[in-house]
């Protein structure tokens, strides 16, 4: 990038809002994926207009733009692929408005998830989403990926939890959908950014909804000696009317990774672990407690502990929140896959991915939203080793086309950036992505606005080109 | 009605074949919309059908507006253009229904009671209750962006719809979203679809994510005599641990509605609050505890746990409120008004000054409804004497003018859903378009960019 370019960035926003170094620039070619690009400027906006003047600048100089969070994301969708100017909305964290009366916050994008929840637990709120980086993400990267975590199984994901939101286009208007209330009348603007991926629009404030914290939490680990008696609790308990407000699951392997690093007394011997929650009102959650133990000894469990106090649920959940660091521990590299299948097909799923790890020669464990059949398979590479990389890659596409043939879907929560973009005609056919690329347009007719993600590039590579899954074979498999 | 040219006439056997072709007076008088009617009706079967109809009108630039059951046919404005009617009652099959995954694949023309039926087999069921449920489709339901008394509980259809297959303006087949209940591939372009009047394309199948059936459920009713008291209870009850899924609010004018449709348990000029529980017993005991006595605590009148079968009156009541408010023929508009539950108590008052003075000069009441502390619906009747089939007059035209300058003056934005022909000859029934406009009419382009689908219908014109 000229330097002018830079010079005119720091008369806008000042010196301390631009990076430019090549080593300050370092932090900002990753994100939590195994993706990497090299961006030209890295800049911190205080304010909406300095989002517009940005942008206007952007315009003017043809350069890519490219929000950024907290570079969490799995799918590098805050990667500036094509180089350009990266919009880090560290700065612009504030909480503008708590409104509990009506179960509303206003938000700046860069707000970290939980602090939003912390902020409004004096009025016995919270935030539903809660994505695993909960303590790092921002709010604004968890609109951008439409972002889940364990509690939207009961909850829903996040475009169920925003109302309205403020945009500024890549032509540098700023335009509001959305409001307080809990519809508009026209088209549902909201709906559709709300997981746009950074490629419709910058967004510069978020009026999302509040929940009321449950009055009690139970918190359930059962041990199994099968796997197969895991998933097979999971969908008696689901079919039975109950929905836990968490249902994880996490395989032997991942277990033994787990409780090596955070001692939460999973049992190295056993096959799978399940943790589930179920909350509400104490006399909802002690009936759906009781009855979820019972499902799972009738599925011989192994054992089926309750956690008694705050501190034995934290111990739980640490097991579950921290299991990719676990895994860290144990391999130099890993890849975190994110696929859904119908839950009910978890058992062939998993039957299947075996197979595939011997295949390629990795270990594969796997992590799970177990609930709503939300699988994270994590690959475990070396990626200093080239043939490793390749194997790993190679093993997570053939996952992926495995869940969109069991009749799921190639992302639950982590989105499509630039890992699963060229997958993408696993499911969609050339017309589907064509009408996405027009919708797309509309916003962003340029495609300088988080450029070549989401959708195929179309470029083929000399790879096999891929097909879409005939419709009606979907969900027969 | 519509005149096809004869070149044309003869060339829509070939789309959907001779005998779902529909072109006989009385038919087409019942897919009338607006006081228009179409030169034909058809009936296609599947989405190949459905993307040849479109093409062809497309080519011929003729107007479509797509519907099912009929039932929600007055929202919007009337269309600008109308030749074709696609009616989707014969794609009423359910393609997939897997219990274990609470996941649910239909055509659109499946009924809102049949799907129920079916569903309460499996012990699940779809929290869409719209009016008149027995004809009402799922399709339409989506496009007119109807709610339920259950929304409190279980959310807008926006929430539980996982994805869609549909047919575009141009005749393409396309998609979006999934058939699982977590899913972020790619863009939710079905958001868009609810609520979107038939305007974007012909939906072929909806993927919904269904609800188990609760142990048990009850219904409680508290009388209070007064707005302001009904409102301190509801912000007592969502400031409590308690989880109700139902929780509506009716004014005296609505009381007195369902009362005349022979619900004589209901206690009389009277604000009232309905709110169900559901779940385990214990959870049903503990809500009648708590209920009962934050009912005290707000002073409430009357605090009553309704029966199985009053459960069910009062719950087909609230379900089919615009059909009970307009079903004695007397002419009358029902506005929708979404709103936050800070600012109901002032909005109501001032709905009331509106309304208290088109009452004393003529005659018009004002029934009420407040579905999940998020939507009020009012709606305006003429007087009981007035006579069938006449002509509404300027009285009720000028109390809907009022109305609606009145929610826009307080920041909302109005819908108005049923009304007299001619309160829409005086009125546009949408708000004004917003600042969102272009990239509305934008997408609008690229789904129907010929401007095919139920043109002029919409907000903003569209």
């Amino acid at each position: 990038m000229h330097r002018s370019i830079i010079r005119e960035l720091e008369t806008l926003l000042g010196a301390s809002a631009v990076l430019s170094n090549s080593e300050d620039l370092l932090l900002y070619e990753y994100d939590g994926s195994i993706e990497e690009s090299h961006p030209d400027a890295i800049v911190f906006p205080a304010r909406k207009e300095d989002v517009v003047a940005i942008m206007a600048l952007a315009n003017r100089h043809g350069l890519p733009i490219v929000g950024r969070g907290a570079g969490t994301g799995l799918s590098g969708g805050a990667l500036a692929r094509r180089g350009g100017i990266v919009v880090s909305f560290s700065r612009m964290n504030h909480i503008l408005e708590i409104d509990p009366e009506n179960r509303r916050a206003v938000v700046e994008p860069g707000v970290v998830n939980l602090d939003l929840s912390r902020a409004v637990e004096k009025y016995g709120l919270y935030f539903a989403p809660d994505p695993s980086s909960q303590k790092a993400c921002t709010i604004g990267g968890n609109v951008a990926e439409n972002s889940g975590g364990p509690h939207t199984l009961a909850y829903g994901v996040t475009s169920n939890h925003v109302t309205g939101l403020e945009l500024v286009l890549p032509d540098a208007q700023v335009v509001r959908v959305g409001g307080r209330a809990m519809e508009t009348p026209g088209y549902d603007l909201t709906g559709l950014v709300v997981g746009s991926e950074g490629t419709f629009a910058l967004v510069t404030e978020i009026t999302v909804k509040l929940l009321r914290l449950p009055e009690d939490v139970r918190t359930l680990l059962a041990i199994f000696d099968s796997l197969e008696e895991a998933t097979d609790s999971v969908a008696e308990i689901t079919s039975r009317g109950i929905t836990p407000a968490a249902c994880e699951m996490l395989d032997g392997y991942t277990l033994r990774a787990v409780e090596a690093y955070v001692h939460a007394g999973f049992p190295v011997d056993s096959a799978a672990v399940l943790l589930m929650e179920v909350e509400g009102l104490r006399e909802s959650a002690e009936a759906q407690a009781a009855e979820i133990g019972e499902v799972c000894l009738r599925h011989h469990a192994r054992e089926v502990r309750r956690a008694r106090d705050g501190r034995e649920r934290a111990l739980l959940w640490k097991g579950r929140k921290e299991a990719f660091g676990a895994i860290g521990r144990v391999s130099p590299s890993y890849y975190v896959l994110d696929g859904v299948i119908p839950r009910t097909k978890l058992t062939p799923t998993l039957l299947r991915i075996e197979e595939i790890s011997k295949h390629f020669g990795l270990v594969i464990g796997n992590i799970f939203h177990a609930g709503d059949g939300n699988l994270h398979p994590l690959i475990l590479f070396d990626h200093r080793d080239a043939d490793q990389f390749r194997r790993a890659r190679a093993a997570g596409d053939e996952i992926m086309r495995l869940c969109v043939e069991m009749g799921g879907t190639l992302t639950g929560e982590h989105g499509v950036g630039m890992e699963k973009n060229e997958l993408m005609p696993l499911m969609f056919s050339e017309s589907d992505l064509d009408l996405m690329r027009k919708v797309r347009a509309v916003f962003n007719p340029a495609d300088m606005l988080n450029p070549d993600k989401v959708l195929p590039l179309g470029k083929g590579c000399g790879e096999t080109r891929l097909q879409p899954f005939p419709v009606s074979a979907a969900g027969k498999a | 009605m519509s005149q096809l040219a004869p070149s044309l006439t003869s060339r829509l056997p070939d789309l959907v074949g001779p005998a779902r072709v529909i072109t006989n007076a009385a038919s087409l008088a019942a897919c009338e919309v607006d006081g228009h009617s179409p030169s034909a009706i058809l009936q296609p079967e599947s989405p190949a059908e459905i993307a040849e109809i479109l093409r062809f009108a497309s080519a011929e630039r003729l107007a479509v507006i797509p519907m099912g059951g009929r039932t929600h046919l007055g929202i919007g404005m009337p269309p600008r253009h109308y030749d074709l009617a696609v009616d989707l009652s014969r794609m009423n099959k359910i393609l997939a229904c897997e219990p274990r995954d609470l996941t649910l694949g239909i055509e659109p023309g499946v009924t809102c009671a049949d799907l129920a039926r079916e569903l309460l087999q499996k012990g699940q069921f779809l929290p869409i209750a719209p009016p008149f449920n027995d004809r009402a489709t799922l399709g339409g339901m989506v496009a007119a962006g109807v709610d339920s008394p259950l929304r409190y509980g279980y959310g807008a259809t926006r929430d539980f719809l996982l994805g869609i297959e549909f047919v575009t303006g141009e005749g393409l087949i396309s998609k979006s979203g999934g058939r699982v209940v977590k899913n972020v591939t790619g863009y939710d372009l079905h958001k868009l679809f609810v609520g979107s009047l038939g305007t974007l394309g012909i939906v072929t199948r909806l993927n919904f994510r269904t609800f188990p059936l609760p142990q048990f459920r009850r219904m409680f009713l508290v009388a209070f005599d007064g707005p302001s008291r009904a409102f301190e209870f509801c912000r007592l009850l969502v400031n409590s641990p308690l989880d109700p899924k139902v929780l509506e609010v009716l004014n005296p004018g609505t009381a007195a509605l369902f009362q005349s449709r022979g619900v004589d348990f209901l206690p009389s000029s009277s604000w009232l609050v309905a709110i169900e529980a559901a779940g385990h017993e214990p959870v049903l005991v503990r809500h009648e505890r708590d209920l009962a006595s934050i009912s005290r605590e707000a002073g409430a009148a009357k605090f009553i746990s309704l029966e199985e079968s009053q459960r069910d009156q009062l719950f087909a009541c609230l379900s089919e409120f615009p059909s009970i408010a307009l079903a004695s023929k007397r002419p009358g508009v029902i506005f929708r008004v979404p709103a936050v539950p800070s600012a109901m108590p002032s909005l109501l008052e001032k709905i009331r000054c509106v309304a208290d003075d088109h009452n004393d000069d003529h005659g018009l009441t004002c029934a009420i409804l407040i579905r999940a502390l998020g939507v009020v619906y009012v709606a305006l009747l003429s007087p009981e004497q007035f006579p069938v089939g006449d002509n509404p007059g300027a009285p009720l035209i000028n109390c809907s003018r009022s109305m609606f300058d009145l929610f826009i003056s307080h920041g909302a934005l109005p819908t108005i859903e049923r009304c007299p022909l001619d309160v829409k000859t005086a009125l546009d029934v949408w708000p004004p378009a917003g600042p969102e406009n272009e990239i509305v009419q934008r997408l609008k382009r690229v789904f129907d960019p010929r401007e095919i689908l139920s043109p002029g219908r919409f907000r903003g014109g569209i």
